[in-house]
């Protein structure tokens, strides 16, 4: 694939100058054109009566890839995941799971094993039954059964409650107990559907850490499913946000944080600020936007295939702006307002900046002197700034 | 909660011996001494014991036992049957009609229920006897049995069964090892039902029967027209023993079913706080 046709499709973060390093740097398996891919969803169609829930998804996952499909309810990403499993046929379309076609096998023909949203845990069996249930299936020697369960069992910090039933454990547990369950049988891929939603804020951020220590340690290929940007972000090695069946766009964390293709991702994934305008001027790598009558043109590196007079908006993320009582000299983007909220977390302060245009424009920062009288508050007049690089120019 | 006043511990009276009270008179008089049905002679059980040598009634209970245990088995298997497909198998061409049809015998008149089964074995020519009889009950109590275990299959947890699958299960060993053993209470419960609603029938299974076929009911109600003897009131209240127990234990599994099945959903809830 060539250069401009990535720049064109959901990939193509790569005509940032920003890209971050992934943060497993060196692991990029989607970048070496010669491997063949753990899964590939080909041109992948699935309608339910009129619905068209997925349309024409196609999409390689690599081999031991954390890959998240992220999105809104109904996005499609959670069809997409029982497709992969078995559940739903595609209506077109065929998924390939290292290099060998699967769209016609039936669930129990398929190497992957799924962990589901609401656990599925076989409410009349007991831990270590649940767990090696799969192995059973497989004809497995009871011996080896009993060795694999307990290995599972004594990875997830489980082997205490081998015999109790499911409904003597607590969320945490049982969530894990699902885990087990999954990778028992050491499946190529392992899909997780919603696997952490059904626990409180604090046990989930443990619980993430833990599936990227399991996932590390198994080497298998996992694929979540979650509405939970920060999920996807804190596990992940590649994202493919989700819109209305379709991928908006297929990058690692940073590159979509930082490097976001679109207004939906980037409003999708953390806080961000839009200002729409006009390209009036492309030089030397930098585009000068106006964006309204009497204001000061933003200036911003200039997106590949940027004209003049195409309509964009400029994303700005609240950390990146500067916020100043000051004018500063050599800024160059460079904003007066008033501050009409102010956040105070502890950490950092959130500020709402009201412009001469009435938009209102979010920024941070972060409180790094131990004072109780922070120096911007309410009412104040403040300057917003920020380097011509921080600046995002979408095209859509 | 409030005490009763003595106008609802009144209403609650009435209701109850409205109910119960020729329940019991017959409980009552089969222990009486006296020959005659109405006069009272004293305390004595030799009715049951006249009871074991009166051949005629016993090979009426064992006839009834007998097609009770086997219609009730073949009804459960059709109405678990009936309930998978009509709760698992979505919309299908025809499913409200299906519907309809599975549970149009519960409001049918039995009268009409034996008539048509009546005319149905005569139009193949069956002989009637004890397996028609045995077929009849099926036919009717396996609403019953849908029912009950459709009720269940309504709160089961599809992603279960896709579980198993998905570890390596094919549809009939992930029916055998993950959906029976977990919907088996109200199975039992569809068995009972069905089985108590056979041991009392007397109208189907008087269409439906043939000569050596006699069922208790049809017994007992062909010896009364002749005069009520204790032996009779003896019978009958070893029966109301067994549908009592009966009804009693199917309520019992059901209960606690439902109760295990709360107890799942709160530590599943608990663990999500």
């Amino acid at each position: 694939m060539s250069e401009a046709a990535l720049s064109s499709s959901p990939t193509g973060a790569s005509r940032s100058p920003l890209r971050t390093a992934a943060p497993q740097s060196g692991f990029a398996p989607w970048k070496d054109p010669s491997k063949t891919p753990m899964v590939r969803f080909e041109n992948v169609v699935k309608r339910f009566g009129d619905f068209v829930a997925v349309k024409d998804c196609t999409l390689d996952i690599y081999e031991r890839e954390f890959f998240a499909l992220l999105g809104p309810s109904g996005c499609g990403k959670t069809t997409l995941l029982r497709m992969l499993a078995g559940f739903e046929k595609p209506t077109s379309g065929r998924i390939l799971v290292a290099g060998q076609d699967i769209t016609e096998l039936a669930p129990y023909d398929r190497p992957v094993n799924m962990m589901f949203q609401s656990y599925a845990l076989f409410p009349h069996m007991t831990v270590e039954q649940n767990i090696g249930f799969g192995l059973k299936q497989d004809g497995m020697p009871k011996d080896q059964i009993a060795q694999r369960v307990e290995e599972t069992m004594a990875m997830l910090e489980l082997s205490k409650f081998g015999k109790r039933k499911p409904h003597q454990l607590s969320g945490g547990q049982q969530q894990r107990v699902a885990l087990a369950r999954a990778i028992a049988k050491k499946p190529r891929i392992v899909l997780l559907d919603e696997p952490l939603g059904a626990l409180d804020k604090r046990l989930r951020q443990t619980a993430q850490f833990e599936l990227m220590g399991i996932q590390e340690r198994t080497g298998t290929t996992f694929i979540i499913v979650t509405h939970d940007q920060e999920e996807a972000m804190t596990v992940s090695s590649r994202i493919a946000v989700m819109d209305h069946g379709e991928f908006v766009q297929i990058a690692t964390p940073g590159d979509i944080y930082e490097a976001p293709n679109s207004r939906y991702t980037a409003n999708f994934i953390g806080d961000v600020n839009l200002f729409e305008g006009k390209v009036v001027n492309v030089a030397g790598g930098f585009a000068e936007i106006d964006w309204g009558p009497g204001l000061a043109r933003f200036k911003a590196v200039a997106p590949e295939g940027c004209a003049g007079q195409q309509q964009v908006w400029l994303a700005l993320r609240p950390e990146k702006i500067h916020i100043d009582l000051d004018k500063p000299t050599d800024a160059s983007n460079a904003l007066p307002g008033k501050v009409v909220d102010v956040g105070y977390l502890g950490s950092i302060s959130h500020y709402h900046v009201e412009l001469a245009n009435g938009q209102r424009v979010k920024a941070l920062r972060t409180n790094s002197s131990r004072t109780v009288d922070r120096p911007i508050s309410w009412e104040d007049k403040v300057w917003l700034q920020w380097p011509a690089e921080t600046g995002i120019v979408l095209a859509k | 909660m409030r005490r009763f006043s003595w106008f609802n511990a009144t209403s609650i009276a009435l209701g109850f011996a409205f109910l119960y009270i020729p329940i019991l008179l017959l409980v009552i008089y089969s222990f009486n001494e006296s020959k005659l049905v109405t006069v009272w002679g004293g305390w004595s059980t030799k009715w049951y014991a006249s009871l074991l040598q009166n051949e005629g009634l016993l090979n009426a209970a064992w006839v009834t036992l007998r097609v009770a245990i086997l219609s009730s088995t073949l009804a459960t298997i059709l109405g678990t049957l009936a309930a998978i497909v009509l709760v698992r198998a979505g919309r299908f061409p025809g499913r409200t009609l299906f519907s309809g049809l599975i549970f149009a015998p519960l409001v049918m008149p039995e009268v009409i229920t034996g008539l048509s089964m009546l005319l149905l074995f005569v139009a193949l020519n069956m002989d009637r006897g004890f397996w028609t009889v045995v077929i009849a009950h099926a036919t009717f109590s396996m609403c019953f049995a849908a029912v009950v275990v459709q009720a269940r299959l309504y709160d089961f947890d599809k992603s279960v069964e896709e579980a198993a699958m998905d570890l390596g299960a094919t549809q009939i060993q992930t029916f055998l090892q993950v959906t029976l053993p977990i919907i088996a209470p109200s199975v039992i419960s569809a068995w009972l039902l069905s089985f108590t609603l056979s041991l009392d029938d007397l109208v189907i299974a008087s269409f439906a029967t043939g000569p050596g076929a006699t069922t208790l009911p049809m017994k007992i109600y062909s010896q009364v027209r002749l005069g009520v003897t204790p032996e009779i009131n003896a019978i009958s209240t070893i029966m109301i023993g067994l549908v009592t127990i009966g009804v009693l234990v199917a309520s019992y599994s059901t209960k606690r079913a439902s109760q295990q099945q709360e107890r799942e959903l709160k530590a599943v809830d608990a663990g999500a706080k």
